[in-house]
């Protein structure tokens, strides 16, 4: 077996498990083909992943046509290490759908979910992947109607009107997407990334307005698409009104797949080199930072514990934004190492999450007070999670933004440090009177309820994500060496 | 000046983006926000096709003898677009089906009205 057609392999296995599911006419016989094709993703993407490793990056032709012509794979260390993450994390999300879908989504649209998955999840690997700035848009695309779906596949008033918002706006980002490309090809001739350097590097002086508007493009068409902070408005009606499963994919995977492909086209294909690029990276740090505080400061105002994550989320995102805008190799190391980091955290999060309020049948946060007595390790679960968030040490939210604040101080920007010191301690202004009301306060009205406890099949992929999130945050120093190694 | 004239294809493609752009945004009726994402998508194609519209030559059909690559206009961006209209039209569709189902939920598709009347169910 090669390993170097596994990319296009994990793309192609999960767009044909999605149009079998569909034809299925038992939905549990579908809901096994969705966590079958998960599971061989999961082995694949640990091959590709330990190739990269062990050898470095590789290219894969698609059809065997050559570069210009054809579309090229470009799998390296960075991709490799987040696609496991991703996979490991996707796989752990549709085990824990398994019990919980049925009580969100009517039984007709069961199969519909896992087929609208199963297509995203396959654009997303795709959209990682790709050295093809068109090939890339067509990902995009298809996981927007994807990710879309999700959000709609619940059938309330709520998620219509946030499903619109939100297509109208991904549908805004995507033309400016298109639109940045079309910047590009028209002086550089290419839609590969690594040809698009190597043109740039030549004339890159000659056209330096189109480069920057470009670039302009990208940013705010991508930044829609991963919530940068004013771009973030269809982000919390989407995220909180999805079914419990939707919103940790949403949220932990979709997000983070523009967001490296917004880091692949700003350095593999414009080049960080060819342009007056600080004017960019200072953007990208305001809004970064404005991300991070308002953010947190909208999610202290939440009522409803989904909303609350979900505008974390926003204030998170601020971090990754924060770290490319740095400008530095270690800053951008950082900032994707915290891709991994926010990816497992939230997911947790917003599982959880989902199965208090299914139990608890409110999904206000004063309604849930006393639900940590009542489960006892569902919330524990949460309260490790929302520690990392906060940034407590081992855990992996700490070592990105310790990592980060340390970046600061190295460059000298003392205003930043203190965003990023006022902004850990919001995160923790919001997640510890939930854990805290959880645990100690007195339930609303009536008495506990034992029987709300999650069965131990329930909580089993649960035990294991929070696992892999402890070894993210323990492994820390080697996946940042590696990162480091592979942006040279 | 001069240069948007000799340039009329692209200034033209920019004018219609912006027309696009406005009418998305700005109106609140969901029909003509989904016309405005058209025009908008349009208007890219068109500039995305410029790109590869060299004046004088042909369309890269072989009929008859082959006049050599310098007779052809570049297809590359053409065929992209064939790609780049298909995801639209499928956007829109989901848009129009997305709009009807609002309208059976809300009885309205007036984009203010519907936040209007979101507001007060929740209250």
């Amino acid at each position: 077996m090669k390993v170097d057609s596994f990319p296009l392999l994990m793309v192609l296995l999960f767009y044909l498990s999605a149009f079998i599911t569909i034809l299925i006419y038992k939905n549990e016989i579908a809901k096994k083909i969705a966590m079958c094709s998960s599971a061989v993703g999961v082995v694949l993407s640990f091959f590709v992943m330990m190739e990269t490793v062990r050898n470095g990056s590789f290219i894969y032709n698609a059809g065997h046509f050559e570069a210009p012509w054809g579309i090229e794979l470009y799998v390296g260390r960075i991709e490799g290490i987040i696609s496991f993450a991703l996979m490991c994390i996707y796989l752990l999300i549709s085990w824990s759908s398994l019990y919980i879908i049925d009580a969100e989504v009517d039984e007709s649209r069961v199969k519909l979910y896992y087929f609208l998955c199963n297509i995203l999840i396959g654009s997303v690997m795709g959209a990682v992947f790709t050295n093809d700035i068109f090939n890339a848009f067509v990902f995009i695309e298809v996981g927007t109607l994807a990710s879309c779906g999700i959000i709609v596949v619940k059938n309330q008033k709520e998620n219509y009107l946030a499903t619109l918002k939100y297509l109208i706006l991904s549908s805004l980002g995507s033309g400016l997407f298109l639109m940045g490309a079309s910047f590009i090809y028209s002086i550089t001739g290419n839609l590969n990334l690594s040809y698009i350097n190597a043109e740039l590097s030549k004339v890159s002086g000659d056209y330096p307005t189109v480069i920057l508007i470009a670039t302009g493009l990208f940013t705010v068409g991508l930044g829609i698409k991963s919530a940068m902070f004013p771009l973030h408005t269809w982000l919390p009606d989407g995220h909180s009104s999805a079914p419990t499963s939707s919103s940790a994919l949403l949220s932990a995977i979709v997000l983070k797949a523009f967001v490296l492909l917004y880091i692949k086209i700003l350095y593999r294909g414009i080049g960080v080199d060819s342009m007056e690029i600080e004017l960019v990276f200072e953007i990208l740090l305001v809004l970064g930072s404005a991300g991070m505080i308002v953010g947190s400061l909208m999610a202290i105002a939440q009522k409803e514990l989904k909303r609350m994550i979900a505008y974390s989320t926003v204030a998170q995102m601020g971090y990754i934004f924060f770290g490319i805008g740095l400008g530095t190799k270690s800053g951008l190391a950082f900032a994707i190492y915290h891709i991994i980091a926010h990816a497992f955290a939230k997911s947790i999060l917003f599982i959880t999450a989902g199965n208090m309020v299914k139990k608890a049948k409110s999904k206000y946060i004063e309604d849930l007070h006393g639900i940590g007595r009542e489960m006892p390790l569902t919330m524990g679960v949460f309260t490790v999670a929302s520690l990392s968030m906060v940034g407590i040490p081992i855990l992996p939210g700490f070592v990105s933004k310790w990592n980060l604040a340390l970046e600061t101080i190295e460059l000298g920007r003392y205003v930043l440090l203190a965003v990023v010191l006022v902004s850990g301690l919001l995160n923790a202004l919001y997640y510890f009177p939930f854990v805290i009301g959880g645990y100690f306060r007195d339930k609303k009205s009536g008495e506990l309820d034992y029987s709300r406890r999650l069965s131990l099949k329930e909580r089993i992929p649960l035990y294991i994500m929070t696992a892999g999130m402890v070894y993210a945050g323990a492994a820390s120093n080697e996946i940042i060496e590696l990162f480091k190694a592979a942006l040279g | 000046m001069i240069k948007l004239l000799d340039n009329y294809v692209e200034t033209g493609a920019i004018i219609l983006f912006g027309v696009g752009f406005a009418t998305m945004l700005i109106n609140s009726n969901l029909i003509k926000k989904i016309i405005g994402m058209n025009i908008m998508d349009t208007a890219i194609f068109l500039f995305f096709i410029a790109k590869g519209y060299i004046p004088g030559k042909e369309a890269p059909l072989v009929v008859g003898d082959y006049k050599g690559v310098e007779a052809y206009i570049n297809p590359i961006p053409t065929s992209l677009m064939l790609t780049g209209i298909v995801v639209a039209v499928s956007m829109t569709a989901f848009l129009l089906a997305l709009t009807v189902k609002i309208n059976e939920k809300y009885g309205t598709i007036e984009l203010d009205e519907i936040l209007k009347g979101g507001r007060d169910e929740s209250r």
